[in-house]
């Protein structure tokens, strides 16, 4: 189906000139909003506990700042002490080819936000402006946007080439390269994106970029897996076949390419020369601005050309539960608890957003594990059956159950978002809400959890008995891991998302990791523990083993019970006001 | 059936509802007017629990619904202005897990749903995604859902904005035969003509204070002119003058 019409707008007679200089301060004002709204939810807000994300972001920004000058400076050192030489055009192009890969994808997604969901864009539209001026205004955000990402990554490593070249002219020049070597992409991509969405639904453009970017990543390692013989050979292989080295694509630095271009300029900008410098900055700003007056007239052309033509999402129906089930009551459990668990996977499965964050986990795993499983199982099969060989065939499960705990678990309570009113005013207290979310994340990851360790394990034989036991430990802290996570994210609950990514507190994804990382190491370390324990003492190494799992299911459960108790305070407490 | 003593809610240095003291008795349809951020959203939130007073008590049903909450909230219904649903399930599906949450035994509530879907002509829609529900048919939705468990008070936060000419009319009926079964409406609307021609009685709400509660005949006693309209009396008590107005626009032109 296919609308068509759009948003209304006219065609403006103000000459192109003008328009492209109304882009420009569209671009700026928008930009100008956007930094108070920034300034104002950070350091300018009221909330103890907004501005102690704040402070803490901006530690761990200071922290990464500070570790990546420590870096740069031992490479300084050790390039100035050994003398090495580096051909910085072609690694500084190889640099900008692959942050062109970034930005094609990031600028994918930017642009369908910018260009059709956010809902400002009908407030734009109605204001006295050249549709141009708009669209145009819309790139000159994201391109500053990209200019301030871009130092902030590198800013460090930047002030340290200056003082160690004594040019404090260096961090200047990069930043006109960061403002203008962007601007070709998201002009073509914002083209781009106009015409995609006459092809796929814009509201499901961000998921199907995803899952295209997941079958890439898929193909590239199914590509790798079958040209490079070390992947598919059996058993552990030396180290020293293994050399790692830089891509090597001579294209990045053709002297034809935005990707060459750009290398050259950085590269003269830190050798001090300027003049070469400014010759490639020169030809990047003139190539910049024709395509950018260039895109903003055409992506205005589109637009009344009637680009609004979207493809609409299709009218969705659920499939009506057959009448047999519908009158029946899930065993063990309650009318509300099995309601909210039914609505729970209603709600994850049919929304494509959500259930791509729940595929992506398993593909990754794929990606991680599948195809090198033969290799690694191999290895693991030299240590002979035992303790040691099951539980090296719990790591992909653990991998999966990081994902999964953390997605699923933390999110849990979340997901009810502004809806959270329904069961609010309903006669429930919260803690049989926390109960059915237990479930609701338990039940898929603790089963598939359960599913890959089984599969690992019969590839592995460590023996009947230490196979059994270790799944079962897997189950039973995939559980309590869950429960945990349900607890944390009830915590750090959030309801006013409108995006289902912005489900996750930084703050409760933070705790949770950690919990998760705390989880991990001390199982491993009670795991060493019953080892030693048992060439110690003499016990049955499965007595002290199925010691120190009871110990670390427990203490799991224990955490888990806290964060719950924790959770059900903060959701007593809500106010919907 | 509903009965508050100085309720009372505060955010920091702003006073939202201040000292509220109000009796509705069953049977009646109670309208709670006033202007924008006048209290009255905040008011019916604390009544539903989703709100913690500040101070006060208040009583639905009989039963305190700060003491016992779950209780009190198995006699309420409750219909927000503007209601957020569960976009990924169908109308069905959220009546089915809306029934669930109040506990209503799953034959009978298969029955209501079914009667109450056609009474608002969303049997056809029923099994599409509340997604592509527009906000009419959401609020009928919503409605349904706080009928479904045959609540004793239904509160309702301005229950006819974005409904048809129809749709309302079906509202208005549906409210009036509830109240008709002793039950209690308690509604907030910015429509004095609804609430005109709806309701018993009235309550004046402004600056979070109750300025005003009785029938409409009360209400013109308590400000001095009979024949008066419920407008010109809102108006009269709100500080809403028309020599305000013609100030205001003064000010704009000079």
């Amino acid at each position: 189906m296919r609308r068509t019409s759009g948003r209304c707008c006219v065609v403006s007679r103000v000459s192109p000139i003008a328009r492209i200089a109304d882009a420009l301060a569209v671009g700026l004002l928008l930009w100008r909003a956007q930094l108070t709204m920034f300034l104002n939810q950070t350091v300018r807000s009221r909330q103890a506990g907004r501005l102690a994300m704040t402070i803490g972001g901006a530690a761990v920004i200071l922290l990464a700042w500070g570790w990546e000058a420590v870096v740069v400076v031992l490479i300084v050192e050790a390039a100035g002490r050994f003398g090495a030489h580096v051909d910085t055009v072609s690694l500084l192009s190889l640099g900008f080819l692959g942050y062109s890969g970034i930005l094609i994808f990031s600028s994918l997604v930017f642009s369908l936000n910018a260009l059709l969901l956010n809902p400002d864009l009908d407030l734009l539209l109605v204001s006295p402006r050249p549709v141009e001026s708009i669209l145009g205004g819309r790139m000159v955000v994201q391109v500053i946007r990209l200019m301030l990402l871009g130092l902030l990554f590198t800013g460090p490593a930047l002030v340290v080439l200056a003082i160690a070249g004594k040019d404090p002219l260096i961090p200047l020049g990069f930043a006109l390269l960061y403002l203008l070597y962007p601007v070709y992409i998201v002009v073509l991509v914002s083209l781009l994106s106009l015409l995609l969405v006459r092809i796929i639904p814009a509201g499901r453009g961000r998921e199907i970029l995803a899952v295209l970017g997941v079958a890439l990543a898929l193909a590239i390692n199914l590509i790798n897996f079958l040209i490079n013989p070390a992947l598919r050979a059996g058993g552990a292989l030396p180290r020293g076949r293994i050399r790692p080295s830089l891509p090597d694509i001579p294209l990045a630095s053709a002297p034809w390419l935005p990707s060459g271009w750009a290398g050259r300029a950085a590269a003269a900008i830190l050798n001090g020369s300027w003049l070469s410098a400014g010759a490639w900055l020169a030809l990047l700003l003139a190539v910049s601005a024709a395509l950018f007056v260039a895109g903003a007239m055409i992506s205005g052309r589109l637009y009344l050309a009637g680009w609004i033509q979207t493809v609409r999402p299709r009218r969705r129906a659920a499939r009506a539960a057959p009448a047999a089930s519908r009158g029946k009551r899930v065993p063990l459990l309650g009318a509300v608890e099995a309601g909210i668990i039914v609505k729970d996977w209603r709600m994850r499965t049919r929304d494509l957003a959500q259930l791509v964050r729940f595929a992506m986990p398993m593909v990754f795993l794929v990606i991680i594990f599948g195809l090198r499983f033969p290799r690694l199982a191999g290895s693991v099969q030299q240590l002979g059956p035992g303790p040691v060989a099951a539980m090296l065939g719990l790591i992909p499960a653990w991998v999966l159950l990081f994902s999964l705990a953390l997605y699923l678990g933390l999110t849990a309570v979340s997901l009810e978002g502004k809806s959270i009113w329904i069961y609010a005013s309903s006669p429930n207290t919260m803690f049989s809400l926390l109960q059915a979310k237990c479930w609701s994340t338990a039940l898929p990851t603790a089963g598939l959890i359960g599913l890959v360790t089984v599969a690992a394990e019969l590839v592995i034989r460590p023996g009947w008995l230490w196979a059994i036991a270790a799944s079962l430990t897997a189950v039973a802290l995939a559980a309590a891991v869950c429960a945990l996570m349900v607890g944390v994210g009830a915590v750090f609950a959030r309801f006013d998302w409108t995006d289902a990514r912005r489900m996750l507190s930084p703050a409760g994804l933070f705790i949770g990791m950690a919990l998760f990382l705390i989880i991990s190491i001390a199982t491993a370390l009670l795991f060493g523990i019953s080892l030693a324990l048992a060439n110690l003492s003499g016990f049955p190494v499965f007595t002290t083993w199925l010691a120190a799992m009871v110990v670390a299911i427990g203490g799991t459960v224990a955490a888990a019970t806290l964060s719950l108790l924790l959770g059900n305070e903060r959701l007593r407490r809500l106010e919907l006001g | 059936m509903l009965a508050t003593r100085l309720l009372t809610k505060r955010y920091s240095s702003l006073t939202a509802v201040e000292d509220l003291d109000l009796d509705v008795g069953a049977g009646e349809l109670f309208g709670f007017l006033g202007p924008n951020g006048a209290g009255k959203t905040t008011t019916i939130k604390m009544l539903v629990g989703l709100l913690r007073p500040t101070s006060g008590s208040a009583r639905v049903a009989g039963i305190d619904i700060l003491v016992e909450p779950e209780k009190a909230k198995a006699r309420i219904g409750y219909v927000p202005d503007a209601a957020t649903l569960y976009d990924k399930l169908s109308a069905r599906e959220f009546l089915e897990f809306s029934g669930d949450l109040y506990h209503v035994e799953r034959v009978r509530r298969d029955r209501r749903i079914e009667a109450l879907l056609k009474f608002f002509g969303l049997q056809d829609r029923a099994n599409d995604f509340l997604s592509s529900y527009s906000r009419g048919m959401r609020q009928k939705v919503s409605l349904t859902a706080a009928l479904l468990h045959d609540p004793q008070v239904l509160f309702l936060d301005e229950p006819t904005v974005g409904l048809d000419p129809l749709s309302a009319r079906q509202m208005k009926d549906i409210l009036q035969d509830f109240c008709k079964e002793g039950k209690t409406v308690f509604l907030s609307t910015h429509i004095l003509e609804i609430a005109e021609r709806m309701c018993t009685r009235l309550g004046i709400i402004d600056h979070g204070r109750l300025l005003a509660l009785g029938s409409l005949q009360e209400l013109r006693h308590q400000v001095g002119h009979d024949g008066q309209s419920l407008e010109q009396i809102f108006l009269d008590l709100t500080g809403s003058h028309e020599e305000d107005v013609g100030a205001m626009l003064r000010g704009l032109e000079s």
